[in-house]
């Protein structure tokens, strides 16, 4: 079924048809009654567009194939332009040029009006494929941007139960141990981070600034749990809080950091958030204590996080990116690099105190 | 401690939610519960009749609002509140019925310790904590011990304060320190003209913000000179922006001992 088009296309493909044919009758001005004719045929041809167009609308709203398309309007424009000649003889026979009509004469010198109204038909058919395709490939766009814009979702959700999961767990022991004032304490965090992310709007990526603001309502939670034993540091460079980075990115990372990392550890661990800029790119580094024999193999044992979190990155910026995870120095590293652009802020109330 | 009790009143729909109020507020000293109520409009006779010194008001509730009954009260005789909201986005009707200070559900207990402190000081019989009474000399070091020694860490050098549990960490010159004093009492010990509470959980040196970048929740993102990176919650911009530009007209000389009259 195709869908509808614009009554207008057929406007606009008629006007050069009309004129090419006013053109071509240019050479008649001058030559009494030649001008005549040629009027008369411009007229009954603009006349036979309309029903022409109708007819050839009709034929596509039934789905007819398009040779019986073909012969139908070849034969529709034929009958036409044989009444065109018709209402030639019906002038000449005013004009006083000739006695009666001659229907012998009637299929003769069709050119004119037949043609015209082929070419009618193909640039109609032309424009209205050419737009058809056109809509087809928008649609096919959308769809796939839809389909990806599940996917990161369904990735995205992926990160919230897993965490809210662990969390409870955590706040019922603390319950069960009597520890109120740290389960009140963990309970209220949770409410801020909750809150932080049912305040966004959706979209893929936000500012730095929010997600570093996410990660540490996030750290807060693990702080309660760990209290000493974390030791968290989170630094920036200049002018990058409004760089755009895929939302939820850093807290899978550090979840695992503290998990895997510094949560197995005996001694206090230190968690260590690096953010900042070289050559275009905005690199980010996680880097955690840890024990690299520690239960699993230390590049893979970081979990589902990690691969979710390179699947999100791959999904949004294709091959412009890159995460490198591995033991550097006895500390587990994950490098981010990401294009580094800012992020479009429709009211950004920035307020610059450097001094 | 003070003159006498704050009479306090509490009005939400929900028991348990009474329950968290008044459980909190009987582990704190200079507090009595004189009534509860479970709907505006026995919220509205009540408080006309017992007329308690604070009130804490649920502002959602079914039938009547909380805020109602409060509002349908005389100025005179009009307690001062304190507003419990699930969601936030009811801060400006909070600052239009002059409410003291507004909690977020589940309640945190240092904002709670926050929100009555902020009741004491401005109930006008309590004898201490009143609000312009300031320490005659702002604090100028910090004794910490470190293992078996004891440093002494000059205010001046602090960059910023993190609270951590009932201690807190000086971070200065890169290195930190542990303090057996929770962050709320510390705040009080610090200069305002250099040292700005802004979060629950961290104090910064002025001198050394150099961005301040503004989230869509309202809160900020600060970032030090040292690159490190704070949260600023929405409760403290107010203060930590006048403070800010109080610097930028009338920059202290050098971070020193200052007295106040």
């Amino acid at each position: 079924m195709r869908e509808a088009t614009p009554p207008l296309i057929p406007v606009l493909v008629a006007l050069p048809v009309i004129a090419c044919m006013a053109i071509l009758g240019l050479p008649a001005i001058g030559h009494g009654h030649a001008l005549a004719f040629r009027t008369l045929f411009i007229v009954a041809c603009v006349a036979w567009i309309v029903p022409l167009a109708l007819l050839q609308r009709a034929l596509w709203r039934r789905d007819v194939k398009w040779l019986p398309t073909a012969l139908a309007l070849l034969a529709a424009s034929y009958a036409m332009s044989v009444l065109n000649n018709l209402l030639g003889q019906r002038l000449a026979i005013e004009l006083g040029l000739v006695k009666g009509y001659r229907l012998d004469e009637l299929t003769m010198g069709l050119d004119g009006c037949w043609l015209a109204l082929i070419m009618f038909c193909a640039v109609h058919a032309g424009a209205v494929y050419y737009l058809g395709l056109q809509r087809a490939q928008l649609r096919l766009a959308q769809a796939l941007a839809a389909a990806r814009d599940a996917e990161l979702r369904a990735l995205r959700l992926q990160v919230n139960p897993h965490f809210l999961f662990n969390t409870l767990n955590a706040v019922s022991a603390l319950v069960a141990a009597g520890a109120n004032r740290d389960a009140n304490r963990m309970i209220g965090r949770v409410a801020d981070f909750l809150r932080a992310t049912l305040a966004h709007d959706g979209r893929h990526e936000h500012a730095l600034a929010e997600e570093l603001a996410l990660t540490e309502a996030y750290l807060d939670i693990e702080k309660v749990r760990l209290g000493a034993r974390l030791q968290l540091s989170m630094k920036a460079g200049p002018d990058l809080l409004d760089a755009a980075v895929p939302y939820l990115m850093l807290q899978p990372l550090v979840e695992n950091a503290i998990r895997h990392g510094i949560a197995p550890l005996a001694a206090p661990g230190r968690l260590d958030i690096l953010v900042g800029s070289e050559g275009g790119r905005l690199l980010v580094d996680v880097r955690n204590d840890g024990q690299p024999d520690a239960a699993r193999d230390g590049t893979a044992g970081a979990g589902i996080g990690l691969a979710n979190v390179a699947e999100r990155l791959r999904r949004l910026y294709g091959a412009d990116q890159q995460l490198d995870a591995g033991w550097r120095e006895g500390r587990f590293a994950v490098r981010i690099a990401l294009p580094l652009r800012a992020l479009a802020q429709p009211a950004a109330n920035d307020v610059d105190v450097a001094a | 401690m003070n003159g006498r009790l704050l009479r306090v009143a509490i009005v939400d729909d929900e028991p348990l939610a009474r329950l968290a109020v008044r459980t909190r507020l009987a582990c704190r000293p200079g507090f009595e519960v004189v009534a509860e109520y479970a709907d505006g409009d026995s919220a509205a006779l009540g408080l006309a009749a017992l007329r308690p010194d604070l009130v804490f008001v649920d502002v959602q509730m079914p039938g009547r609002s909380g805020l109602a009954a409060l509002a349908a009260l005389p100025r005179a005789i009009r307690p001062m509140a304190i507003l419990l909201t699930a969601y936030e986005g009811f801060a400006l009707q909070a600052f239009e019925l002059a409410a003291i200070d507004y909690l977020l559900k589940p309640i945190d207990d240092e904002r709670l310790d926050e929100a009555l402190e902020r009741a004491r000081r401005a109930f006008p019989y309590s004898s201490s904590a009143s609000g312009g009474a300031a320490p005659a000399q702002w604090a100028r070091t910090f004794s910490v011990r470190v293992g078996a020694r004891t440093v002494l860490v000059e205010a001046a050098e602090v960059e910023h304060i993190e609270a951590d549990g009932d201690y807190a960490t000086l971070h200065a010159g890169g290195k930190t320190y542990l303090v057996r004093e929770r962050l709320h009492a510390l705040a009080l010990r610090l200069d305002p003209r250099q040292f700005q509470r802004v979060h629950r959980s961290s104090i910064v040196r002025l001198d050394m913000v150099a961005e301040l970048r503004a989230l869509t929740n309202r809160d900020a993102v600060l970032r030090l000179r040292d690159g490190t990176l704070l949260r600023a919650s929405r409760t403290y911009m107010p203060a930590l922006a006048e403070a800010l530009e109080r610097r930028a007209h009338f920059p202290l000389p050098t971070p020193s001992v200052s007295k106040v009259a």
